[in-house]
């Protein structure tokens, strides 16, 4: 039986609004964009957009000509396929095994079945009852093989759902030479030779001989550019092989507890029992856990969740005990604590390495991995940085942060500069300066209210804006670095030019402290 | 026939009345100047640079492009016209990573240096056949070239970088008696001494006072090494562009350089705007610790006293036959060819003419020129089969020309303003182009490279620069904007030829003018259009030159193999008075050569281009209708419209057609008022002045034949010279001015002149400023009579093949592609229309091009060619064209083996229908 979700995207960005809402929606044309390297193109689009012109596959820019006042929303393709994959599973309630067969379709074999619902047509008619309840659009057919089910959805006529299953004993060729050659799921140039050929339907295939196609059509790899491998499957005299959709299930402990806990040690207790648990679990399929669930069920039905997500792939439950109790010390338990169940939702390969020999040639450091994920889970996602440099010339955004374990990108750059302050500090500081105008080195400055005699000065450097990205009244900064009568130095620069437009007399400040 | 595309903008300085006079003597003279002919580096041109210069108060500029000489003749100008004097110079970039600047002293150093030039883009170091646009210099080979020539080091940004050089070390020798190649590798301290043992002109070390925090340091640190090693800190300010507004054109030219987002490019922009013009106090006070340096630039910049005005130009010297001097062969050869020419007599106006004429060449010695055309025209014809060819442009107008059989208008039947081929005054070169046929244009090149040798002959360049939607697209993609912005935005841009990309376009795609980002966008944009991008092969002008050529102009690869050019375009050799012969390429030549033949072999005909008959009715008839397709310069959609309310009958008709339908007469609203005195429903009257300021029928002899309505571009020139009163000086000023479109002031101002004097004396408001439209328009499209006629020629000779042999010019015409306005399969449909049968592709009947095959009687059916099934190499159809001598195919399989033809291409030929022969 192949289901083929039609309008999969429109649908499922559809069912994500408020009931109320969509009504609305489908009254005014949209369209779900995707970026591709020449700009937005449209990859879905709804029934009112399709009646303003609107295609999937155009450039945003000449639908927008077409209809001006089509809406957008980002398209969602790695959404629309895990939702495929669950939908794949969901549609195991009718047959033993199915597949998928993307980007918008499942395959669920049927064999021996049917009797179970009452007859394949009523067990179409579920089908779609169940499909439209959820709100999505499916054409369905049920034919023994599953290209004849893909033709006969794809292309077979829906007027009557007779048309929509084709019984084993009938002859398939016979039932299906109508329908055009696209039915047979092959490549865009491979059906333009056919069309260049005169070949429409399936059944002109059929009368012109296999001798010809052969010689014609001589690629044995893959079968989307040979029609007669795809009109045999069709009609069953050589196997289709596909690929079964099986469901996962990620590891998963828990402890019903006899009396309800209302103690923090006695948490602590069943978390760390828990956690070992978990890893016993996890080596059995070779797996370290990512992000750890940990759920506590109170006596009154309420639910306690905490999230926890590492570094790297990690089995040590010593390791997860510790972050988990952190994660703990704001947990009411009411009037107690019935069960407690920890998951992985994430996990990823971890293969089983074998500890050294001797016992006492093992380290006791940490780990990188497990420094910061302590660090993270005491201090929050926001507070662990790292600072990379970034190639840019105005001093304070020479650096950026990022993510502790984000790759740093090798950079070969020479020093742009000459020299630069130990300590830059934040926000640069006014000051007052005396100097000779319009660009003298600085004499005097004042700074905190201390007054500093400068000895030495070194400079200009001038540091004009990044025009690209600042107002085009942007002044440039000239930097010096001075040396006051008691050794120390600083970094100072002025803003602007005495007399350049673009303000009154240039500011002095103070941003940063060598030495 | 497309027109070729305008000549790249030439940005014209205005000169400020306040500066009549030349500059006094500066204290110092900037030579590290890179205008935007160091390519995506210096982003101002010469005149920008020139005029800065000049308001500055400097009375010399340098000018020093990376590794070209592609710009100096454009500075030379702007300086001249400014009184600067101009320094000629050259950035010199090696191989191991050393720059310099190279100031020859005089003509025999700037040889050198253009020989230096021409080597490192002619040749890899290995000796290999170098890519273009690439130049590979190293060391050694400037030591070889740096006669006369002084040079200028530039330290490195990094003074610890260092480098590798090879060791000129002659004292010691291997044992085997070859010269040891050692290598020196360190920095500039320990590579100095080593630069100044090889190159002698090094006499100087650059040091810029750029803003970059140790600048006193740094400068300091560089004055004692080249006083260590007996050199002199020069100041300079490695200028890049002309203000510090232009800094934003320049890192975008820098990230487009490097295929980055400005916002990516981080280092590789500089840090700030200080790479300006700088006036001569500014940097005296930057450099007040070392006045050495500002006086040794001074003492550079005198020492050098070549200017490009030396370059007088040496054209090829020939022996002639008897001894004779070339003006006395050329007057032989034209009072001989004009016998030929008018074997009934020659009537007394001609012979005026050519008297008059052969006078003038003689007194401006341009007797050698003619005679090279000659020669070349002969040779083409002397080949067998010969090449057709003709001359166009303001060589038609020449009566010598048409004598010496260079071009076909009989100066008898047409008027021919010599004065538009060359003038006394003007002080220009005159310019011969030829056309020939497009498949054999080769040969004729060929021919020269072989008689002149490579070192002296060499192809023109011309400077591809950034036209709006290049520019909106580079611009736009560097400043972040998405693709398919920038395509919309160059959408609105008409054509490629389009020149500017203004608000109104903006509009038009629906986006807010007031984003200050896009409106940044758009203003770099416009600074960005005709900046060059880099050079590529002329057409065909050709110059010729008795030295070696390399010592006038370095010589560059082209992307083909076997080509070279020189960096020069060819307004820069018109501007240095250098002679040049434009061998371009018309694919109908090619046709009617090929259409010729056919009737030749299957109507027992033979015709020449000469020889087709004239003023044929039929032929006229069918012009009259509109049905020219294919026919030559009449088959675009306008002119079709155009020909049945023209109605051509006569030749000279023909000659109004080609030139009616151009911007000029469209754009002055000349062509309803032609259209309307021709039917008869308006009066001819001539336009004529008051009484008391000329006589009535002023006029009447330019506007007589076109029905007193201009068409052409020397009427409307003559209307200026006769009617406004121009003197020649002006008028030459007004054509100057037309062809170029930036100079809108002086446009204007021409403008008023001619139409208050038109009218002040006497004539119609109205008529004086269609009159000047049509000026306007004419730009660089307008045809001048002569060159019409030239193309009329054609015109005929093309619609006579199409009336009476259809057949035949429709095979020619297809085995003459691409060319034209249409497409193979309109040009199928409009034969069949005429009655011709025309059979398809076989692989039983069919060659490579499309044949006749006769039928009955003298009918012919014409058979398409393989060379029409798409994606089928000629090779193939050759294997199968011979397979099939020993007899026809029966069968697919037989194609198979007997030709040896890979199933692809059977394929191929089945999607086209070729096998219906073997059904």
């Amino acid at each position: 039986m192949t289901l083929w979700l039609a309008n999969l995207a429109i649908d499922r960005w559809r069912g994500r609004l408020a009931p109320n809402e969509r009504h609305g929606a489908d009254a005014t044309p949209l369209a779900l964009i995707g970026e591709t390297a020449h700009g937005p193109r449209i990859e879905a689009v709804n029934a009112a957009g399709l009646g303003a012109g609107a295609e999937a596959g155009m450039m945003l820019a000449d639908a927008r000509a077409l209809c001006p006042q089509i809406a957008t929303a980002p398209a969602d393709p790695a959404g629309d396929l895990a939702f495929l994959e669950t939908f794949a599973l969901w549609a195991q309630r009718w047959g033993p095994w199915s597949a998928l067969d993307p980007p918008d379709g499942v395959l669920v074999d049927v064999t021996g079945v049917a009797h179970l619902f009452g007859g394949e047509a009523t067990l179409l008619a579920e089908a779609r009852r169940l499909l439209a309840g959820r709100g999505l659009a499916v054409r369905a057919a049920i034919a023994p093989t599953a290209g004849a089910a893909w033709a006969l959805a794809h292309f077979g006529t829906c007027s009557g759902r007779e048309q929509a299953i084709l019984p084993a004993d009938e002859d398939a060729a016979m039932r299906l030479a109508d329908l055009p050659v696209a039915a047979l799921r092959l490549d865009g140039d491979v059906l333009l030779v056919l069309r260049r050929l005169g070949l429409r339907r399936i059944g002109d295939l059929t009368r012109i001989g296999r001798d010809a196609l052969q010689r014609r059509f001589r690629s044995r790899h893959s079968p989307a550019a040979n029609p007669l491998v795809r009109l045999d499957q069709l009609l069953g005299r050589v196997p289709e092989p596909l690929l079964p959709v099986m469901a996962v299930e990620a590891p998963l402990v828990l402890r019903r507890l006899l009396e309800p806990l209302r103690h923090r040690g006695l948490l602590d207790r069943v978390v760390t029992e828990l956690a070992s648990d978990m890893a016993r679990e996890l080596e059995g399929r070779g797996q370290g856990a990512r992000r750890l669930e940990l759920g506590l069920w109170r006596v009154d039905g309420d639910v306690l969740l905490r999230r926890l997500e590492l570094a790297a792939a990690t089995r040590d439950p010593a390791h997860m005990t510790r972050l988990l109790a952190e994660k703990l010390g704001d947990v009411e338990a009411g009037f107690g604590i019935e069960l407690v169940r920890l998951r992985a939702s994430w996990t990823q390969p971890l293969p089983l390495t074998q500890s050294g020999f001797e016992a006492t040639g093992e380290d006791h450091g940490t780990s990188l991995a497990a420094c910061m994920d302590r660090l993270i889970v005491r201090l929050g996602e926001q507070a662990v940085r790292r600072p990379l440099p970034h190639a840019s010339h105005l001093p304070e955004r020479a650096q950026r942060w990022h993510p502790p374990f984000e790759a740093a990108c090798a950079v070969q750059d020479e020093l742009a500069f000459h020299a630069r302050p130990l300590k830059l500090l934040d926000r640069a500081e006014p000051i007052t300066v005396l100097y000779a105008t319009p660009d003298g080195l600085p004499r005097r400055f004042r700074w905190r209210g201390q007054l500093h005699e400068v000895v030495r000065a070194e400079g200009p450097e001038r540091i004009a804006p990044e025009w690209w990205r600042e107002r085009s009244t942007a002044r440039l900064r000239d930097y010096y670095r001075v040396e006051d009568e008691a050794g120390r130095r600083y970094w100072l620069y002025r803003l602007g030019l005495a007399g350049d437009g673009r303000g009154g007399m240039p500011q002095w400040f103070l941003h940063g402290l060598c030495a | 026939m497309p027109d070729r595309p305008p000549a790249s903008p030439r940005f014209r300085v205005t000169p400020d009345p306040e500066h009549a006079l030349p500059p006094t003597r500066a204290s110092f003279i900037e030579l590290g100047v890179a205008s935007c002919f160091s390519f995506l580096r210096g982003a101002s041109d010469a005149a920008d640079l020139a005029t800065t210069a000049r308001a500055l108060g400097y009375d010399a500029i340098g000018i020093a492009d990376a590794n070209s000489m592609a710009g100096v003749v454009r500075m030379h100008i702007a300086a001249k016209e400014l009184k600067l004097r101009p320094v000629i110079g050259c950035r010199i970039e090696t191989v191991e990573g050393l720059v310099f600047l190279a100031y020859p002293r005089d003509r025999a150093a700037y040889g050198q240096l253009c020989q230096l030039v021409s080597a490192g883009r002619m040749t890899t170091p290995d000796g290999a056949w170098q890519d273009k646009g690439m130049c590979q210099i190293t060391l050694s080979m400037l030591a070889g070239h740096a006669e006369g020539v002084q040079l200028i080091l530039l330290p490195p940004d990094d003074l610890a970088r260092r480098f590798t050089i090879g060791e000129q070390t002659g004292k010691v020798v291997r044992l085997d008696g070859a010269a040891l190649d050692a290598e020196v590798c360190g920095r500039l301290e320990t590579i100095l001494p080593q630069l100044t043992a090889q190159l002698p002109g090094l006499r100087h070390v650059a040091a810029s006072y750029l803003y970059r925090g140790d600048d006193v340091t740094r400068i300091e640190r560089l004055d004692a090494l080249a006083r260590a090693n007996g050199l002199s800190i020069l100041a300079t300010n490695d200028v890049h562009y002309h203000a510090p507004e232009r800094r934003p054109l320049q890192d975008v030219m820098t990230a487009i350089r490097h295929k980055l987002p400005v916002v990516r490019a981080g280092h590789l922009l500089h840090a700030n705007a200080e790479r300006h013009l700088k006036d001569p106090a500014e940097m005296e006070r930057l450099f007040a610790r070392w006045p050495h340096a500002i006086k040794a630039a001074r003492e550079v910049a005198d020492a050098c006293r070549f200017s490009l005005d030396e370059l007088r130009y040496e054209y090829p010297q020939e022996r002639y036959p008897g001894g004779m001097t070339s003006q006395q062969w050329l007057e032989k050869l034209t009072w001989d060819g004009a016998k030929t020419r008018y074997p009934n007599g020659l009537p007394e106006s001609v012979e005026e003419t050519l008297e008059r004429e052969l006078a003038l060449i003689g007194k401006l010695e341009l007797a050698r020129y003619f005679l090279t055309i000659k020669d070349i025209v002969d040779f083409a014809r002397a080949q067998n089969p010969p090449i057709l060819c003709q001359g166009r442009g303001s060589a038609a107008n020449s009566a010598v020309c048409y004598c010496l059989e260079i071009t076909s208008v009989d100066p008898a039947r047409h008027q021919l303003l010599f004065d538009r081929f060359i003038s006394e005054e003007r002080k220009e070169p005159p310019d011969i182009d030829v056309d020939f046929e497009h498949e054999r244009r080769e040969e004729v090149i060929q021919y020269i490279y072989r008689k002149y040798g490579r070192h002296r002959a060499g192809l023109c360049a011309t400077v591809i620069h950034y036209r709006p939607r290049m520019a909106i697209r580079e611009v736009g993609k560097a400043m972040g904007l998405s693709e398919d912005v920038t395509s919309a935005l160059a959408r609105t841009v008409w054509g490629s030829w389009g020149k500017e990309i203004g608000e109104r376009h903006v509009a038009e795609t629906g986006m807010n003018l007031n984003d200050p980002h896009l409106r940044r966008v758009l203003r770099l944009t416009e600074q960005m259009i005709g900046m060059p991008r880099h050079l590529s092969q002329h057409v065909g002008g050709f110059i010729l030159t008795e030295g070696a050529l390399t010592q006038t102009v370095p010589i560059g690869n082209g992307a083909m193999p076997d080509r070279s050019f020189i960096e020069w375009d060819k307004d820069d050799i018109d501007a240095l008075g250098i002679l040049k012969i434009d061998i371009l390429a018309l694919g109908m030549l090619t046709c009617i050569r090929k259409a010729l033949d056919l009737i030749e072999n299957h109507h027992e005909r033979h015709l020449a281009l000469a020889t087709v008959p004239r003023e044929d009715r039929a032929v006229y008839a069918m012009l009259c209708k509109g049905d020219s397709l294919g026919v030559f310069q009449v088959e675009s959609r306008a002119q079709m419209n155009m020909l049945p309310r023209l109605r051509p009958r006569e030749f000279y008709d023909l000659v109004i057609q080609v030139a009616i339908v151009r911007p000029g007469p469209i754009q002055g609203d000349m062509v309803h008022p032609y259209l309307k005195r021709r039917r008869g429903a308006e009066p001819v009257s001539i336009p004529a002045p008051a009484p008391e300021h000329g006589p009535p029928d002023e006029l009447s002899s330019i506007l007589a034949r076109t029905l007193g309505v201009p068409i052409f571009q020397e009427q409307a020139m003559k209307i200026a010279l006769d009617a406004a009163r121009f003197s020649s000086a002006e008028a030459n000023r007004l054509r100057k001015a037309m062809a170029t479109f930036r100079s809108r002031g002086k446009v204007d101002e021409l403008e008023e002149m001619m139409v208050e004097r038109m009218v002040a004396r006497g004539y119609d408001r109205d008529f004086a400023q269609r009159c000047f439209n049509q000026i306007r328009g004419f730009g660089e499209y307008g045809f001048p009579e002569s060159h019409a006629a030239s193309f009329a020629h054609l015109v005929y000779v093309s619609s006579w093949l199409k009336c009476h042999f259809p057949a035949a010019f429709a095979c020619a015409l297809l085995n003459s592609q691409p060319m034209g306005f249409y497409a193979p399969a309109q040009i199928v449909r409009d034969a069949r229309e005429h009655g011709v049968e025309v059979r398809p592709a076989d692989v039983n009947h069919s060659l490579w091009d499309c044949t006749l095959e006769p039928v009955s009687g003298g009918v012919v059916a014409l058979r398409l060619g393989l060379r029409q099934v798409d994606g089928l190499p000629e090779h193939v159809a050759a294997r199968l064209v011979a397979a099939r001598e020993s007899g026809s195919f029966d069968s697919v399989g037989a194609l198979q083996d007997r030709a040896g033809l890979s199933p692809a291409h059977l394929e191929r030929l089945a999607s086209a229908d070729c096998f219906t022969s073997l059904a």
